[in-house]
């Protein structure tokens, strides 16, 4: 049993260990309670909701490729209210058990993800906090745009800082990391969360078309996990604010050098698709690599990266 | 909550995996709690080694489990590297698979004669609820479809199951009727008879056969194939649209009431 303290603390939201799981691939969570032990994790992100239902994209929505996959899923989901009456009483009770909550806020304007958050606040007192998502790259009407720009990323933050006092963090575009960093941070996010999927393209070479519904979709995977380790180390020189780490994390090794670049906490992906248990090896992995540091807390290994 | 996919992870070992038909496969894996657990129409997601940068399972309907055995077999076209993979799996070799999966056919008490339509490689859910149908004493008539003869598959099964009539079409004429099997399945449904349709293939041959049965007045499910990340609801890449919005195959699906299909 290892004795090195795993807690953090991310932008407020206090977790029992450093590993989540990334919106988009944990479904509600719900959907892992009879493969794992969900409420061993410190936090569990859930699938992006807008304040109205979303049907999604057209089929196919996933491709499989060399090192990772991608997807144009498009955000399907079932509204804030649909989302509480799915999934509530589940997250409610995961809550109860020290696994926080964190909810992701889907919007293809400001004022979309306004009015999302304003329902999230009232309909889920359990939620320890919400994640922006400015930067999914398969919504077409907004989404990348969003989170593409430190000015229109900081104008949502700075919106949503007005009508909620809880945690707010912000899912990253893989785009000018540091700048939108800072913005964000100076516009009230307690948080980041570095990075989402890339935006990719695979063509079929035998009918010249998409392997997907459309041209573009979000690239995951091991694939992209050194790209994120860059990007999370490269806001983490720029802002003060915590970062959770996503991006292709398939082992605790691969977790350890998101805290060594800088993160606080990390999010499990494509992992859990393959592997349903995934998150809690990596854990279990990350923890003995702790111990083997030498630490007594995981937080000391947090940004020791020596360049 | 909505209830979770009752699928497991189970460990698996190969007892046989040979070549059926031109690149089509059976093989036989032991897994005793799936093979318990399992029923006809629900798939499994199969975890193939040999490639560390192919790391989705591969989705895989059944054609039947013995429980005795603690074994299931099941049939597959070879159509890229994972399958390519695991068409070299030997005997004794493991792995991992994810299941049981999904919803399977749901055949009416009802059912007095049912009409089976299967092409391609969508015959193995087809043939393992023949196995259903025989076991439940429920009639049946099969039209089956192939690009040709080196392809075919299941009609010998289908016929010692007891199906009344297995009606053969092939693309190139090389066996049975030249053509598609939804033109004689759209005959044997007009003459009528059948109190339900099950139907798994290639995207229109579903949808011909699902309008045919729609203008018969017949009830007709069809198990659809989608690109899947999970297998259990979790990513949501692999939905159907139906008439109730966007419906994960892996949950709702893959047997779906055809009626509410409306993208095949």
């Amino acid at each position: 049993m290892s004795a090195v303290r795993m807690a953090v603390d991310v932008g407020g939201i206090k977790m029992k260990n450093p590993v989540s799981t990334a919106a988009g691939t944990f479904g509600y969570g719900w959907q892992f309670d009879s493969l794992m032990d969900v409420s061993a994790l410190g936090a569990i992100t859930t699938k992006g909701c807008a304040a109205l239902p979303w049907p999604g994209n057209p089929a196919p929505r996933m491709a499989e490729v060399p090192g990772g996959m991608m997807n144009s899923v498009g955000l399907q989901n079932p509204g804030v209210r649909g989302f509480v009456e799915q999934s509530g009483t589940y997250l409610e009770r995961l809550a109860g058990k020290g696994t926080q909550i964190i909810c992701q806020v889907a919007g293809h304007s400001t004022a979309e993800y306004v009015s999302a958050l304003e329902l999230f606040c009232e309909l889920c007192p359990w939620a320890a906090g919400f994640e922006l998502n400015v930067s999914c790259p398969n919504v077409a009407e907004g989404g990348i745009a969003c989170g593409s720009t430190p000015e229109a990323a900081a104008e949502v933050v700075r919106a949503c800082r007005r009508v909620c006092d809880r945690p707010l963090l912000v899912k990253m575009a893989p785009v000018r990391v540091d700048e939108i960093a800072r913005a964000v941070e100076d516009a009230g996010a307690d948080a980041l969360t570095i990075i989402n999927s890339i935006p990719g393209m695979s063509i079929d070479i035998e009918t010249h078309r998409s392997r997907l519904s459309r041209p573009t979709g979000g690239l995951s995977g091991p694939l992209l996990h050194p790209i994120a380790v860059r990007m999370v180390w490269e806001a983490f020189r720029a802002v003060r604010i915590p970062i959770i780490g996503v991006g292709g994390i398939m082992t605790g090794a691969d977790a350890a050098e998101f805290i060594l670049a800088g993160a606080t906490s990390v999010a499990v992906g494509m992992a859990s698709l393959v592997d349903p248990g995934a998150s809690l090896r990596i854990l279990a992995e990350l923890e003995a690599w702790a111990d083997r540091q030498g630490v007594s807390d995981i937080n000391e290994l947090v940004g020791a990266f020596e360049a | 909550m909505p209830t979770p996919s009752p699928a497991r992870v189970h460990d698996f070992e190969v007892v046989s995996n040979e070549s059926i038909a031109e690149r089509i496969f059976s093989i036989e894996i032991a897994a005793p709690e799936l093979a318990r657990a399992i029923s006809p129409g629900q798939f499994v997601n199969v975890a193939v080694p040999g490639n560390a940068m192919s790391l989705l399972r591969i989705p895989l309907s059944y054609v039947r489990a013995d429980i005795d055995a603690g074994s299931i077999v099941m049939w597959y076209a070879v159509v890229g590297d994972g399958t390519r993979r695991l068409s070299r799996m030997k005997p004794g070799e493991t792995s991992t698979l994810l299941g049981p999966g999904g919803r399977g056919w749901s055949v009416p008490d009802s059912t007095t004669r049912a009409l089976l339509v299967a092409g391609g490689i969508g015959v193995p859910p087809v043939l393992c609820l023949a196995h259903e149908l025989h076991e439940r004493g429920i009639a049946f008539d099969v039209c089956l479809g192939s690009m040709s003869a080196k392809t075919l598959v299941g009609a010998e099964q289908f016929r010692y199951l007891g199906a009344g009539t297995v009606c053969v079409s092939t693309d190139d004429g090389t066996a049975g009727l030249c053509g598609f099997c939804t033109d004689p399945a759209a005959d044997m449904l007009l003459a009528g008879g059948y109190d339900y349709v099950a139907t798994c293939g290639p995207a229109p041959m579903m949808r011909k056969t699902a309008a045919a049965a729609a203008e018969a007045g017949t009830y007709c499910e069809a198990s659809l194939e989608r690109m899947m990340s999970c297998g259990f609801g979790a990513c949501g890449t692999c939905n159907v649209e139906t008439t109730e919005g966007m419906e994960g195959a892996c949950m709702c699906g893959p047997v779906f009431d055809a009626s509410k299909v409306v993208v095949w």
